[in-house]
């Protein structure tokens, strides 16, 4: 690439240049772009500009969505063709090139489901137009709790982007405030949803910095923000949040599976897209030893390639070297008596940055606190459960396989609260489809039922 | 009788002494048991040089430690030269913000007020502001020095003053306390005070910090009073990043005059932006009395022009002399005005932090 990059944000008014911009760069710290970075009024003055447009009759913003997902997939997107966007995410995110492609065309299908994803979600009382015949006497409208969605994204992983298209499905007006580290992702997005028919007061890019983020969040209506369990707790009691944290998501083996005949679930759980995402596994619980499964994992996961982030067969992801060593003392740290089963964990490149290679540890308990470090690689804790470890262990979880024929247990697992995803069999921790919620639907958090008679 | 040894340090208010003139002269004054403050001739025992024989030029002033420290202590009477004779009933106390810790004190002379706000008339009429306007002040009164020169100012503009008034300091210590709830009412408050008067009275000039301004671009009611009646908008007590600058003169108050200003307790007044400025705001001191050095703090020596640096700042007047004092705020470095003393300020910002403690800067 010739030059640097120059990202402006999109605002309410077009692209914006301002003078403060902050530096991207790639996992070897090589500068690829820079990032406008937007002031405090500048973002305030944009939400209230959303505010105030009104949305796009339904049919029309579900068109819009469809052809947005279909740029950005497959057509050269404010000059920068879809090949080369895919590299530039893999670069700087460190995400291996064949998860970031993936992820491309699990956007767009997002894109063209977002509707259906969201409507999921619709109470069966509750109609989506006052117009609606059925409501005439009495009933309920599926009505937006605010008009302007805030969304705070993280870039360890471009599929976050996903999910907020419902919103727009739904007809709020969005300000995504991209992660620094990877922007590209909600850029092409928002540049693909203004080409294909959304105005640019309905969808905004609002690169900023942390001060103005939290502006942003208290300006818009609702917000989504992601983070460590640190942003979890800071806005586990604002009701207009929906703060995304660690998924904890994990794998149950009980005695009357082998664990060996499920091996290749397990190691696409933890693996998967370079085992940077909330529904990577994090545990793997089994009845009885789990040293021979632990082992097992390990040998499936050693002598992965060690390769850029950008190269074409790329399986694990990639930080600075400074960073790998960072994340591979906290995991020294927090491992403290855990059996090791892998390889070392940092694979320089040579270029400046390094693989992560996986880190698969075995535990004595099902209570051990080492189920709560979740980092951002494939990392896996196998550890015992039994009947009497009960639910406990299983609590906090995004997404958990359950691979069990026994009924109570997973009726358990059905009711409880804190575990938001449950797949029973052997599938992998990642599974999903349009229509299954995430963690709960969006629906849920963006939408509420609002009284209606109208005869 | 003794000022009249050195009659550059009251050279008419309208006429700009010879820099080196004025310094040797004002440092003949400071430190002279005759004249001198009690404050500077005790401190003179414990300076490794002779200020009088050994600082010629205002390069030489880097000779002296920095004092302002002491200013958080030192009694007021001990800052007032010996020479201005019984001056009690002719000086006035007024202290820094406190943005980095408790606040330093200083002492004003009649003589110094007159002269810093006349040379803030001439600029205001080399600039063409408008005249014969009110003016509404949200700017700190009581111990801060800007209500007082803001107050001249107006009157002698010929426009009645308003003002809401303000404990920059309370506000400092809500944001300092994670207390931004309260802060963020406080700024409400004043908010409701400004939009009184602005809906009831004639307007026309508006001076207000940096975050109260935008406060009020946030605010579409008062947003609206603003651009009907205000012409000019003076913004002056706190930094002003260039993007927010650029997007109140260009869309949130299209047809208002914006002039910014800078002013440190620590010059003992402010000075204007330089006009016609495009990209960033520009400062030029109210040179000899008031000069300015954009520095390396590693090094002490000046960065390149067009750099970023550590703002060092001279007062030398009959009325104190504060030198070598390295402040909490960075600013590019730019070239100064012909025969001006030292640099011109560009762009500036406070430090993140300073000396230790983080530097707040609230609502002034």
């Amino acid at each position: 690439m010739s030059g640097t990059l120059y990202l402006d944000a999109l605002g309410p008014s077009g692209p914006y240049r301002p003078t403060r911009r902050s530096a991207v760069e790639d996992v070897t710290g090589t500068r690829v772009a820079e990032l406008a970075l937007v002031s405090e009024l500048f973002a305030h003055r944009a939400v209230n500009a959303l505010r105030a447009a009104v949305p796009l009759p339904s049919d029309e913003r579900i068109a819009a969505l469809e052809r947005a997902g279909k740029a950005f997939a497959s057509a050269p997107v404010g000059g920068v063709p879809t090949r080369e966007y895919e590299r530039l995410v893999a670069r700087v995110s460190g995400t291996p090139l064949p998860a970031v492609r993936a992820t491309t065309r699990s956007i767009a299908n997002a894109a063209l489901e977002a509707h259906r994803a969201a409507h999921a979600a619709r109470p069966q009382g509750a109609v989506d137009d006052w117009r609606s015949p059925s409501a005439r006497a009495g009933g309920a409208l599926w009505s937006r709790r605010g008009g302007v969605l805030a969304v705070h994204a993280p870039g360890n992983h471009p599929g976050v982007h996903a999910q907020w298209l419902e919103a727009l499905a739904l007809g709020y007006r969005v300000a995504v405030r991209p992660s620094r580290r990877e922007p590209f992702t909600p850029r092409r997005l928002v540049q693909a949803l203004r080409t294909a028919g959304f105005p640019q007061d309905h969808v905004a890019l609002l690169p900023c910095e942390h001060g103005v983020a939290d502006t942003l969040i208290r300006d818009t209506d609702l917000a989504m923000v992601y983070g460590g369990d640190d942003v979890v707790d800071r806005h586990r009691a604002d009701p207009r949040v929906l703060a995304q944290g660690p998924g904890r998501s994990k794998i149950l083996i009980t005695k009357d599976h082998s664990a060996a005949t499920v091996l290749d679930t397990v190691v696409d759980s933890v693996l998967h897209q370079g085992g940077t995402a909330c529904v990577n596994a994090t545990s793997v619980f089994v009845e009885g030893d789990p040293r021979p499964l632990a082992r097992m994992i390990a040998d499936r996961l050693r002598g992965l390639p060690v390769l850029p982030p950008d190269a074409e067969d790329a399986v694990l992801p990639v930080r600075p070297v400074a960073t790998a060593r960072a994340l591979a003392g906290h995991l020294a740290d927090r491992a403290a008596d855990a059996v090791s089963h892998g390889e070392d964990v940092v694979a320089d490149i040579g270029d400046g940055s390094a693989c992560l290679r996986p880190a698969v540890h075995s535990l004595d308990g099902a209570d051990a606190p080492q189920h709560r470090t979740e980092l951002p690689f494939p990392c896996v804790w196998v550890a015992p459960w039994s009947c009497s470890d009960g639910m406990a262990p299983l609590r906090d979880t995004l997404a958990l396989t359950a691979v069990t024929d026994d009924e109570r247990l997973i009726d358990r697992l059905m009711s409880e609260p804190t575990v938001r995803n449950v797949y029973v069999g052997a599938h992998p921790t990642h599974w999903t489809v349009p229509g299954v919620p995430h963690d709960g639907y969006l629906g849920e958090f963006l939408m509420r039922s609002k009284g209606l008679r109208r005869a | 009788m003794l000022a009249n040894e050195h009659p550059v340090l009251d050279c008419p208010p309208d006429r700009v002494p010879e820099p080196e003139e004025l310094l040797r002269a004002a440092l003949r004054w400071h430190f002279d048991p005759r004249t001198g403050s009690p404050f500077w001739l005790r401190r003179a025992r414990s300076l490794d040089f002779d200020p009088v024989r050994d600082v010629h030029t205002f390069d030489d002033l880097r000779l002296f430690p920095n004092v302002v420290d002491e200013l958080r202590e030192t009694r007021v009477e001990d800052l007032v030269p010996r020479g201005y004779g019984d001056s009690s009933g002719r000086v006035r106390v007024y202290e820094s913000g406190g943005t980095t810790g408790a606040p330093k004190r200083v002492v004003f002379t009649d003589d110094w007020l007159e002269r810093s706000v006349a040379w803030s008339l001439r600029n205001m009429s080399e600039r063409g502001h408008p005249e014969g306007l009110n003016w509404l002040a949200l700017a700190p009164a009581g111990p801060h020095m800007f209500g007082e020169i803001i107050a001249r100012q107006a009157r002698a503009r010929g426009g009645l003053l308003f003002t809401v008034d303000f404990d920059p300091r309370w506000v400092k210590k809500c944001v300092a306390q994670g207390r931004t709830e309260e802060a963020a009412r406080y700024t409400e408050h004043l908010l409701e005070q400004a939009g009184h008067v602005l809906a009831t009275q004639d307007v026309g000039v508006l001076v207000a910090t940096p975050p109260l301004l935008e406060r009020i671009a946030r605010d579409a009611r008062l947003t609206a009073l603003v651009n009907k009646n205000v012409r000019l908008i003076r913004w002056s007590g706190a930094h002003m990043d260039p993007d927010t600058r650029d997007l109140l003169r260009d869309e949130v108050f299209p047809e208002v005059e914006l002039s910014g200003g800078y002013g440190s307790t620590m010059i003992l007044g402010g000075v204007d932006e330089r006009p016609d400025t495009e990209g960033v705001s520009v400062f030029d001191p109210f040179s000899p009395y008031m000069s300015f050095r954009v520095v390396d703090p590693e090094t002490g020596a000046e960065v390149p022009y067009g750099e970023r640096g550590q703002v060092v700042m001279n007062h030398v007047s009959k009325t104190m002399l504060l030198v070598n004092n390295l402040e909490r705020d960075t600013a590019l470095r730019v070239r100064s005005r012909e025969g001006q003393v030292g640099d011109s300020l560009g762009d500036v910002e406070p430090l993140a932090s300073f000396g230790g403690r983080a530097a707040i800067e609230g609502v002034y």
